[in-house]
């Protein structure tokens, strides 16, 4: 039943991407408005465990996603398979900072080092500078833009920002990468979903309850 | 002068084995330890058990515990059932491994995937009383009044990279696993109890069956 749900969050966030795609950002009208109420849907993970799923280029692999806020306020995320390896222990610090304490030498490479960073940033929401973000809006969605080195993100959500629809990483005018979060219970979503469009990777979420 | 400092050294060598695990001291014959374990395991048909796993993340001070079910059949069948806190399923039927997730079903073969291949040779050699004669580890014997400690290091390089080392308690009532610790290169430790366990109950084939 989960792994339907987070195939429907998926393809879901895919069409999304799709309709995104076609309207390139293009569409979007520039409003006044304020992104602070985006702060609602930072997830506040102070400890959490997700069983993982993750599908990459054909190859697939479970195990179990540990998120953890340490007393100095930085986010660490270890992943281990079911029977306790781990693969990977990274800290993302509040000020943007990234380390990684361990990864093991089939994924220690600068591409994966470098996307999973990216992904978890935006599932994250640690350094969003409300003051510079850009709103737009567009039929039923309010898209707030914070702009990136290379193109943007965008935290997609209903008009009156009560429900977040997705996270977008755009380069130039297409969605490379599209995050969807849902059921957020005590400020911790219980599924998470990460989509790559440019290559066939996926990650799904979901929290397990203890 | 000389002979001074090499008692020094081996005082100091004893001292650090000893301490190495705290109540453990080193065991020099191999060979008795090896046979009693030999016979034990030829007595074992089958084994079935509950098991308690908990991860330790040493720099998080926190723990992930697991438990399940777990079955072993002669030759080279393990049935290894994880129901709490998610559901997970991985049986070994000689060199197939079918994994469920909850999700997925996969179909492996043991030499795809080394990991588990080793995780598992080591259970399976471990029940089946020859976890000693793998050359992939350097082998100690460590022991207390209650059990014998194996401590398996790997020497081939896939391994070293997950594991220091491989620690197999062995309870010297009956020669039967207790515990199996896996001390990673992260300094994390994941700790296997096998716990309940009833031997050579009559467990039927489909326990272990890859369709």
């Amino acid at each position: 039943m989960q792994i339907f749900l987070i195939r429907y969050l998926l393809l879901s966030s895919g069409l999304l991407v799709l309709a995104g795609c076609s309207s390139s950002y293009r569409q979007l009208q520039a409003v006044e408005g304020n992104a602070s109420c985006l702060d609602q849907f930072r997830p506040q993970f102070t400890t959490a465990i997700y069983t993982t799923q993750v599908n990459i280029t054909g190859n697939y692999l479970s195990g179990l996603l540990f998120i953890k806020t340490m007393p100095d306020s930085s986010t660490r995320l270890v992943f281990s398979n079911e029977m306790g390896i781990s693969f990977f222990d990274f800290e993302f610090d509040p000020r943007g900072g990234f380390k990684v304490h361990y990864i093991i030498k089939k994924m220690n490479r600068k591409a994966i080092l470098k996307t999973l960073r990216q992904d978890f940033e935006l599932v994250l929401m640690r350094s969003l500078n409300m003051n510079e973000a850009r709103i737009f809006k567009n039929n039923d969605r309010m898209y707030y833009s914070f702009p990136q080195k290379k193109g943007s993100n965008y935290y997609i959500t209903d008009l009156n920002c009560t429900t977040m629809l997705a996270i977008e990483k755009a380069s130039g005018k297409k969605a490379v990468v599209t995050v969807v979060m849902k059921d957020y219970s005590k400020g911790i979503p219980d599924t998470i979903g990460i989509s790559h469009t440019n290559f066939p990777f996926t990650i799904g979420l979901k929290r397990l309850q203890q | 002068m000389l002979r001074v400092n090499l008692s020094l050294l081996l005082l100091i060598c004893m001292v650090a084995v000893q301490a190495q695990y705290a109540g453990f001291k080193g065991v020099s014959d191999l060979g008795r330890f090896k046979e009693l374990l030999a016979a034990s395991a030829k007595n074992t048909r089958s084994i079935k058990s509950d098991f308690v796993q908990e991860k330790n993340l040493s720099l998080l001070s926190e723990k992930i515990v697991s438990e399940g079910k777990f079955w072993f059949k002669k030759d080279n069948k393990v049935r290894m059932e994880y129901t709490q806190p998610f559901q997970y399923l991985m049986i070994i039927n000689q060199n197939n491994v079918y994994i469920k997730d909850g999700h997925k079903e996969n179909k492996i073969s043991t030499k795809s995937n080394k990991l588990f291949q080793q995780i598992n040779k080591i259970t399976i050699d471990c029940i089946q009383g020859n976890v000693l004669d793998n050359p992939e580890y350097k082998v100690k014997l460590f022991e207390n009044s209650q059990s014998f400690l194996i401590e398996l290091s790997p020497s081939a390089k896939a391994l070293k990279e997950f594991f220091k080392n491989v620690n197999i308690l062995v309870a010297k009532k009956d020669y039967s696993v207790t515990k199996i610790e896996l001390h990673e290169q992260s300094g994390d430790k994941t700790v296997i109890s096998y716990l309940n366990k009833e031997l050579n109950a009559d467990l039927p084939d489909s326990l272990f069956a890859i369709k």
